[in-house]
């Protein structure tokens, strides 16, 4: 198992109730040091509310989650120091402008304005945003802003990265990039949490793919022993398998052939 | 980014903050960037490139209107030492002018779900974000209380001395702080008990409500003081507890007259106890509020598919077109369903039935309803012909403006028939139903005679409708504009358009004039509304389309 200090994370029978229906379902997960986990599952399992309960935005949860050896329940925020946060569906203050967003937020995490200042200059120069730094984010594109995000969750020198959907609206190129730079930070002891639906990324960052479906953990292994155990070859079709969800073929079919009419009450 | 002199004021309370556990640095960090983010609530199409960019915070250019309206508090300071009476009305005017500022302008930002996503993930404590959330919102209810306040207060300092200019000053703060915590203690237990969009609909509502209330009892408690004598002697009762303004009025009575009894000063210990305790109440229970602000995201409860069988025979036996029918339920769910549209038109929606009768009866006193019947009185009714420009040049908004992209993509053959159906949704959904309920008790008051009367005020207000679109909305589609455009465009024109109504009424009274003139000018009237709406809403034929 893992080494103690190396240890980043560590949740332990995680289960959330909401309005009456259990969202997390008891979640065993320890984390070390350099992993690059690929946090997946169909909409509605759980990712989402996971994330959200160790960055602290959500406080009634039943179990225990530890984080750089600190029990977060505690109520101190200062283990969000370490953490770096790419939220799902782009939310900013968009009428900021890059800078002053980024500023914003290296300030909150406790840096000197002037270092926020020029590491995000510099960052945006790598991303070729560096004319635009100066414009409200609310005229940016949606990959434009995905990328000043990217960069808000690392300006700090992050050691744990929560990245959800943190490719949405990137070409292919800064996709290429991305991957890459994920690599490297994680080759350096980073340790990165990514949460997407795009399988054949995640099949290609993540060293280790911990499936989540209806508040449970299903599989947490790498990419290889996942295909020793199962017959499909790529991730998305162990996903299917995994989940339960065979009849993809059939479900076309019927969608397409009420597109087209066939049905009588079209 | 520039320095706000607002903050720097803040920064002589640092210590205060510091005792609460706030992070002062952090949360003047927070205080810039929303400030900042306020003089930029301007239409982002506007913000970069446009010519006609406009910064500044819009918000307090508009203060002199507050000052414009304060003037009215300056014949209570004047008239005498009577300050139980004076002074509860003159916080009972603060109190209305600071809670409704709060409740139409502050509640999106106390509302901001955003703050969690982006400030909540960083390492700053609760006590930060909570007290960064509040005073934001005091900066602006200081500006609107000081607006609000200084000519008055100088008045008073200038007619009372000092002390009471002191007083006036303290309670002041006071009060900033009751309509602050009181309103942010409101939205936390409706937060606490509901959840989703119900909980969006509950303080649509009670926003709705609010600003209904706080009008209807500034006019009443206005009239109801005409009959009182300002000499008389205040007496006690123990429900004067629940009425805030009296607390305030209360001090005054106390340390410049000198009067001790037992009931003043407890009026006093509650003007300074109650937003004090409130305030450590709130700090409580603030994380609670950001924890169940998380459900204004979710909708946990699946809902059933509702047919409203009065849509359905309205778009049937109203509209022209297909494309009309389409545009005619789509708008009439709009109107049911958006909340920022309801939350700017029913409060108007309310007044408008509201107003008639208060005017009736305080322009009758003395002959009842026997009076009354018999007179010209039922001209109020064109109250709900007043509001038909502000309510009309609403339909262009929506919240949800950035869907409107679809009316260009679709294959829409004739592009005027989209606000026919609008427009006829809006007289079928609220126009006549105001009119309906009016009417009925009209006719109550003032007996059938007046039925000829008040079909000229329903072809009038159809007509006026028609002048109102065609001014304010024509060429766009409905629900297709930012409300962020609502506030500045409105103005003058919808002023002169409000005017039109006044035009109506001296028509009105002209066709009244005369023997049977009132049918004449029904004719002039429904001949007008008919060639008018086929002028505005012409039938073209019929394009053929060619594809494929």
């Amino acid at each position: 198992m893992i080494r103690e200090n190396d240890k980043v994370l560590s949740i332990q029978n995680l289960t959330m109730t909401y309005g009456g229906k259990k969202v997390l379902n008891g979640i065993n997960l320890e984390v070390a040091r350099g992993e690059i986990i690929g946090y997946i599952g169909p909409n509605g399992a759980g990712k989402s509310t996971t994330v959200k309960i160790m960055l602290g935005l959500i406080d009634d949860y039943q179990g225990q989650v530890v984080i750089f050896g600190q029990d977060i329940s505690s109520g101190d925020p200062s283990y969000k120091k370490k953490i770096g946060y790419v939220p799902e569906n782009a939310e900013a203050y968009d009428n900021l402008t890059a800078m002053e967003y980024l500023v914003f937020t290296g300030e909150l995490y406790g840096m000197d304005r002037d270092a926020a200042q020029s590491k995000a200059e510099r960052l945006l120069r790598q991303f070729e945003l560096q004319d635009v730094g100066h414009s409200r984010l609310s005229s940016f594109s949606k990959g434009m802003k995905q990328k000043v995000l990217i960069i808000a969750s690392l300006l700090h020198d992050p050691d744990l990265l929560f990245w959800d959907e943190p490719l949405s609206g990137l070409d292919a190129n800064s996709m290429m990039v991305i991957q890459e730079i994920l690599a490297q930070l994680a080759a350096q002891g980073k340790t990165i949490f990514y949460s997407s639906h795009i399988m054949d990324l995640v099949e290609k960052i993540s060293n280790r793919i911990v499936l989540l479906v209806k508040g449970e953990v299903v599989a947490d292994a790498t990419f290889e022993e996942l295909k020793e155990m199962s017959e499909e070859g790529s991730l998305s079709g162990i996903f299917n398998q995994l989940t339960g969800f065979t009849e993809h073929r059939s479900k076309a079919k019927d969608f397409v052939s009420i597109v087209q009419g066939d049905e009588e009450y079209a | 980014m520039r320095e706000f002199q607002s903050l720097k004021f803040l920064g002589a309370f640092k210590g205060i903050f510091t005792r609460f556990g706030v992070d002062y640095a952090v949360m003047e960090k927070i205080l810039r960037i929303k400030l900042t983010m306020d003089e930029r609530r301007v239409p982002t199409i506007f913000g970069d490139t446009g010519k006609k960019k406009k910064e500044g915070n819009q918000f307090l250019k508009s203060l002199w209107v507050y000052g414009l309206y304060s003037l009215i508090l300056i014949p209570f300071l004047l008239l005498g030492e009577n300050y139980m009476y004076q002074l509860s009305l003159v916080f009972g005017m603060i109190l209305f002018i600071l809670m409704t500022s709060m409740i139409s302008d502050f509640s999106v930002v106390l509302l901001d779900i955003r703050d969690k996503n982006i400030i909540q993930t960083k390492p700053v404590n609760k006590q930060t974000i909570a007290a960064a959330k509040i005073v934001h919102i005091m900066i602006y209810m200081t500006f609107v209380a000081g607006a609000f306040t200084t000519i008055p207060f100088l008045v008073s300092l200038f007619r009372h001395g000092i002390v009471f200019s002191l007083i006036f000053l303290f309670e002041l703060v006071l009060t900033i702080l009751l309509v602050v915590v009181l309103t942010s203690l409101l939205y936390l237990f409706i937060l606490r008990f509901f959840d989703g969009e119900k909980l969006k609909d509950i303080i649509n509502y009670v926003q709705i409500l609010l600003s209904v209330g706080v009008v209807v009892g500034y006019q009443v408690l206005i009239r109801s003081f005409e009959f009182v004598d300002l000499n008389m002697a205040y007496a006690f009762s123990w429900w004067h507890f629940l009425i805030p303004p009296l607390w305030y009025g209360a001090p005054f009575e106390v340390f410049l007259n000198g009067n001790s009894s037992s009931h003043f000063i407890a009026f006093t210990v509650f003007a300074v106890l109650v937003p004090v305790i409130a305030i450590f109440g709130y700090a409580k229970l603030m994380p609670s509020f950001e924890r169940n602000l998380e459900k204004l995201l979710s909708d946990t409860k699946t809902r059933k598919k509702s047919r409203n069988w009065l849509d359905e025979a309205g778009a049937k036996w109203l509209c022209r077109s297909n494309e009309e029918r389409v545009f005619y339920r789509f708008a009439a769910s709009m109107m049911k369903k958006e909340r920022e549209f309801k939350l700017k038109v029913f409060p108007v929606l309310g007044m408008s039935l509201f107003f008639p009768f208060l005017f009736i009866f305080t322009y009758s006193v003395d002959g009842g309803l026997e009076e009354i019947s018999g007179g010209n009185m039922f001209m109020f009714i064109y109250f709900c012909n007043v509001i038909i420009p502000s309510v009309v040049f609403m339909l262009k908004f929506s919240e949800g403006y950035k869907g409107s992209w679809l009316f260009r993509a679709a294959p829409i053959e004739q592009a005027s028939s989209a606000y026919s159906g609008t427009l006829k949704a809006f007289i079928v959904k609220m126009y006549v139903p105001v009119f309906v309920f009016l009417s009925v008790i009209f006719l109550w008051i003032f007996s059938v005679r007046i039925l000829p009367d008040l079909a000229a005020v329903l072809l009038g207000g159809l007509l006026q409708i028609l002048i109102t679109y065609r001014i304010v909305n024509e060429g766009e589609f409905p629900f297709s504009t930012s409300f962020e455009f609502a506030q500045e465009s409105g103005g003058a024109k919808m002023l002169l358009l409000t005017l039109i109504t006044g035009a109506f009424i001296g028509a009105h009274f002209l066709a009244n004039a005369f023997d049977y003139g009132i049918y004449v000018y029904l004719g002039v009237l429904l001949l007008a509304v008919g060639i008018g709406w086929r002028l505005v809403f012409p039938k073209r034929k019929k394009a053929t389309v060619a594809f494929g």
